[in-house]
């Protein structure tokens, strides 16, 4: 009771620290440089009391890895930004978002419960805030979120099964699953400032807790059509973002085919373990580094940057270059970095249910290098443009993107038990369960 | 043996880390760095050779999967000499490459990028286990885009672009191979996978009434793999779209890089031996590279893409021996092939430059018509063509006793032995320069000597890579093909000889030689496909153009953001 009441009392102060931070930021609202130095001092308090104080909690099924990278993808989306007045909003959102996340991964329901409503509504009201005509497709993302805190609040609500497919409906909008995709699109599409490079970690990341809890529990049939839409949303991701030249919309669209395969994985095996911590985290923290990395263009040729307008990167910016690549390499997967760790871990350990399945997973997994690189290759590679003035990444900005390419390495190459020692799973586990295979 | 990849590692720092003024005495003194990996190789073969392998491990060998990337390195005859012939033609390679490069601006990127290519060829061939040897697969795939592309070259950023894009495919297909090799056996460790395959048969089925062998479905996933790297016929295009990178990449990448194909073929050779399947596929698509290499080489009329359709033919027919179950003779063929194609390549360099200082340079030389061949000519080539192979066969049937009825393995064998030395006696002395008794006998005698060398020298090789004749044994017994399609096939060639000697026989004698009109055309009318490769980059252009419009297509209809 007592290792209870010290470890509801380390998630508050855990959960309580970045909203102090974003009150105590508010101190330097007229001077951006030293309010974007506050937020992401109060980020880096943050990763540091997680790390001094994580073996006071209780390891949640998926591990502990979602709680070290939360504060972390923060400090990175912070470092990446310039210091500018449009842009303060969202770095002390950034700190808010923080604490009300940590808060749903530490805490038990219904705190966790309440905080995941929080969340979703200010997600939604920033998105309202930001609203264009020119975008009314936001409307849809709005509206997928207002129905995720709608079900999170029917989750505390009403008894199961009703509560349990309410659960299952916040984890969907969370981490994306056709057909509630629409908020991650609308959020790393639409949201201000560095918010999208952190919030496509933070909210799936939370999915994903909210997934491990609920998953043991779901029917066949829930767990089928979870299957079923996963495949088909890791191939509409996947066409979709190979349609794309907006670099932000690819980005979104690469993410929610990557989140989809987890499902797919996660619907077979009904858990979310580390491996699947490691692959939402991985896949995350590398789109949150690209969007960092599209930041660094958009600061430099505007907002609403082509990015065929851009090229020859490669020979005037090559720092950036060499970043951009290896960043990309991570995010499609390629060794040695975290998603194909994560990618390889999953596809080891869960016993695939169909091949057919399979296939769909891999050309899904095949088609992120075509796209990937096709857009790495057209920013960097090409001739140099003459009306471009090229100026190569500053120290913050290469501090981030850095930061993302060292951790996306050290995820791939540390085992796979790091961040949840005592869920290790024995390699002959793997065989068992498959309903393919006849042997004779 | 973690020196061998360490002193790599460190040839890559020394190259990259320091000031430019020093870049040139830097380059050079990473050649030692590559030339102590080379002696450690040596060593590594000498240790492996009288000792057995050796084996390093940085994982639980009982859960591969808690370790993200099961690190380790396992050592035995193959690796051993993978590792000599990689190390040994990198240091050739960059030792010439230092000059080659003197005044490029990328140099440095590019010399660093030798040596780290260098590294993860040598630890994917050293790999413990499946996984480990995947990582570096791919780490590979995208090395070589970065080692085919040029900034601001729109036609190398399309080869390189392609040739990722194609390596994923086989990529895909391998991943394929290990996620289904670990649900089906449980484990990647090569040899606990071997035991496994061949003590758990398991039966899959595709659909209702076809069914395929646990072995045959990941045999087939790795060979699609290996037929990636190995520029096979479909996915071969990437070779000669790879073809504007620096000459000296493409002496590493022939003679190197693209041996990974066959490296990942014998490492698997137990489990490919369990499937006379994918043995035969195996066959089929390297005898169909083979001939479809060779004969576009022959209508290229650049340098590099002649020796590249080359290198593809060469490889086609490295496949066909591992389809045929002589593995080690495939082994043995790559390892020729890769220092011959080096030395070439590196020439190729020479001339090229040459050519550039040179505005004379080739020379043709205007030579007065040659005369018809003589006597002693044709006796040379039926002698060498015909002769030969029936005394190798006489040979091998009456005074070894081996009972050639019934040993497929054991003709091809000869058949490799023969071809490849009479390719080699004819490319020394051509027949046109046989000019008396004297010359005539010596090539003669000079082809049988090097017809017994080396089928001593196949033999000993194939004893020192496979020391069990029993394994030997099972995988030409797998690889056999039906008996009709064997007679087959020897009929055939031995039709298609002689006839082809008949006809230049009596072209040459001026004799009227009566065909039909459109067998006549028929040789005009393949050069002009076959010197575009058979339009082979067109239809996957048009591929790659449809798929894009269908998902064009597919964005507009579906409502949503890219609206």
């Amino acid at each position: 009771m007592v290792a209870m009441n010290d470890g509801a009392f380390v998630a508050w102060l855990l959960a309580g620290l970045p909203l102090l931070g974003a009150l105590a930021s508010f101190a330097f609202w007229p001077n951006p440089a030293r309010l974007k130095l506050s937020s992401v001092v109060w980020s880096a308090v943050s990763l540091g009391s997680i790390a001094g104080l994580s073996n006071q909690l209780v390891i949640p099924p998926e591990g502990l890895l979602p709680l070290y990278l939360l504060p972390l993808t923060a400090m990175v989306s912070l470092l990446g930004q310039p210091p500018h007045a449009d842009h303060r909003l969202s770095w002390i959102t950034t700190l808010v978002f923080l604490g009300l996340g940590l808060c749903v991964v530490t805490s038990q329901p219904p705190v966790s419960s309440v905080a995941s409503m929080l969340l979703f509504s200010v997600v939604a009201l920033l998105l309202y805030r930001h609203h264009s005509v020119l975008w009314p497709m936001s409307w849809w993302g709005i509206g997928t979120y207002a129905l995720g805190a709608l079900c999170a609040s029917l989750s505390l609500a009403v008894d199961a099964p009703l509560s349990s497919v309410a659960s299952l409906v916040t984890s969907a909008v969370l981490l994306p699953l056709m057909p509630f995709h629409d908020g991650h699109l609308t959020a790393v599409t639409r949201l201000p400032g560095n918010l999208p490079s952190f919030i496509v970690l933070l909210l799936p990341s939370i999915g994903l807790h909210g997934l491990a809890t609920m998953l043991p529990t779901v029917p066949d049939v829930v767990a089928w059509t979870v299957s079923l839409f996963a495949l088909v949303g890791a191939f509409y991701g996947a066409v979709k973002a190979l349609a794309q030249t907006r670099v932000r919309l690819l980005l979104a669209y690469s993410s929610l085919s990557f989140f989809s395969m987890l499902w797919w994985f996660a619907a077979a095996t009904r858990s979310a373990t580390p491996r699947s911590a490691l692959l939402v985290g991985t896949v995350g923290l590398a789109t949150s580094g690209l969007l960092v990395a599209w930041q660094v263009v958009r600061t430099r040729y505007g907002d609403d940057v082509d990015p065929q307008a851009v090229s020859g990167l490669a020979s005037g910016m090559p720092q950036y270059a060499v970043l951009l690549s290896l960043l990309a390499l991570a995010a499609m997967g390629l060794p040695p970095f975290g998603v194909f760790a994560g990618f390889m871990g999953l596809l080891l350990s869960a016993p695939f249910p169909s091949s057919g399945g399979l296939v769909i997973t891999l050309l899904a997994w095949l088609a992120a290098s075509w796209y990937i690189m096709q857009m790495v290759q057209r920013l960097l590679f090409g001739l140099r443009r003459p009306e471009l003035r090229y100026a190569d990444i500053l120290r913050a900005e290469c501090a981030a993107l850095l930061i993302v390419v060292l951790v996306l390495l050290a995820l791939g190459l540390a085992p796979a038990t790091l961040f949840a020692p005592d869920q290790t799973m024995s390699a002959t586990d793997s065989i068992t369960g498959s309903v393919v295979w006849t042997k004779y | 043996m973690l020196l061998v990849p360490a002193f790599l590692l460190v040839a890559a720092a020394i190259v990259l880390i320091g000031s430019d003024s020093s870049r040139h005495a830097r380059a050079r003194m990473a050649a030692y760095s590559i030339g102590a990996a080379f002696v450690g190789a040596v060593a590594a073969l000498y240790q492996v050779t009288t000792g057995g392998p050796l084996a390093i491990r940085f994982y639980d060998l009982s859960s591969v999967a808690s370790f993200a990337i099961p690190i380790g390195l396992y050592v035995d005859r193959l690796s051993a000499v993978m590792m000599t012939l990689i190390t040994g033609v990198s240091v050739i390679i960059y030792s010439y490459s230092i000059g080659y490069m003197y005044q490029d601006r990328h140099a440095r990127r590019y010399l660093a990028m030798i040596c780290l290519t260098d590294f993860v060829l040598i630890c994917m061939v050293s790999s413990s286990n499946l996984m480990m040897l995947f990582l570096f697969w791919q780490v590979l795939s995208y090395l070589l885009y970065v080692l085919a592309h040029n900034h601001s070259h729109a036609g190398t950023l399309v080869g390189a672009f392609k040739t990722f894009t194609l390596l994923r495919v086989a990529d895909t297909a391998f991943l394929a191979g290990i996620a289904f090799a670990y649900q089906l056996y449980g484990t990647l460790e090569f040899q606990e996978l071997f035991v496994r395959a061949a003590e758990i048969p398991i039966a899959l089925s595709l659909w209702p009434g076809m069914d395929i062998s646990g072995a045959t479905a990941v045999s087939l996933l790795f060979f699609i793999g290996a037929m990636g790297k190995s520029a096979q016929f479909p996915i071969h295009l990437w070779l000669p779209g790879s073809l504007f990178a620096p000459t000296p990449v493409h002496a590493l990448l022939h003679a190197g890089i693209i041996n990974a194909g066959g490296f990942l073929i014998n490492r698997l050779a137990p489990l490919f031996g369990l499937s006379s399947t994918t043995l035969h596929v195996a066959f089929v698509i390297g005898t169909l590279t083979a001939v479809l290499g060779a004969t576009m080489m022959l209508a290229q009329n650049d340098i590099k893409k002649t020796l590249g359709f080359s290198t593809i033919g060469q490889m086609g027919y490295m496949i066909m021996e591992c389809g045929l179950g002589a593995f080690s003779l495939a082994v043995f063929h790559l390892i020729a092939h890769g220092l011959f194609k080096a030395t070439v390549f590196l020439n190729c360099g020479n001339v090229i430059h040459k050519a550039r200082q040179e505005p004379h340079f080739p020379h043709v030389d205007y030579q007065a018509d040659e005369g018809g061949l003589s006597r002693l000519t044709w006796f040379t080539g039926f002698v060498t063509t015909l002769f030969i192979p029936l005394l190798i066969l006489l040979v091998t049937h009456g005074v070894l006793r081996i009972p050639l009825l019934e040993s497929q393995g054991t003709v091809i064998f000869l058949f490799f032995i023969w071809i490849t030395s009479s390719q080699a006696i004819l490319t020394l002395t051509r027949l046109r320069q046989v000019a008396s008794w004297k010359v005539s006998a010596a090539m003669l005698m000079t082809l049988l000597f090097i017809v017994f060398v080396y089928l001593g020298a196949a033999e000993a090789f194939t004893a020192f890579l496979y020391p069990n004749p029993e394994e030997v044994a099972s995988y030409f017994k797998a690889a056999d093909l039906p008996d009709w399609m064997f007679d087959l096939i020897l009929i055939m060639a031995t039709v298609l000889t002689i006839a082809s000697w008949s006809y230049l026989y009596l072209r040459a004698h001026g004799r009227t030689v009566r065909m039909p009109a459109w067998i006549e055309g028929l040789r005009i009318r393949l050069y002009l496909p076959f010197m575009n490769r058979l339009y082979a980059d067109e239809f996957y252009q048009l591929l790659g153009n449809g798929i894009m419009r269908l998902v064009h297509q597919l964005d507009k209809r579906e409502r949503g953001w890219s609206r």
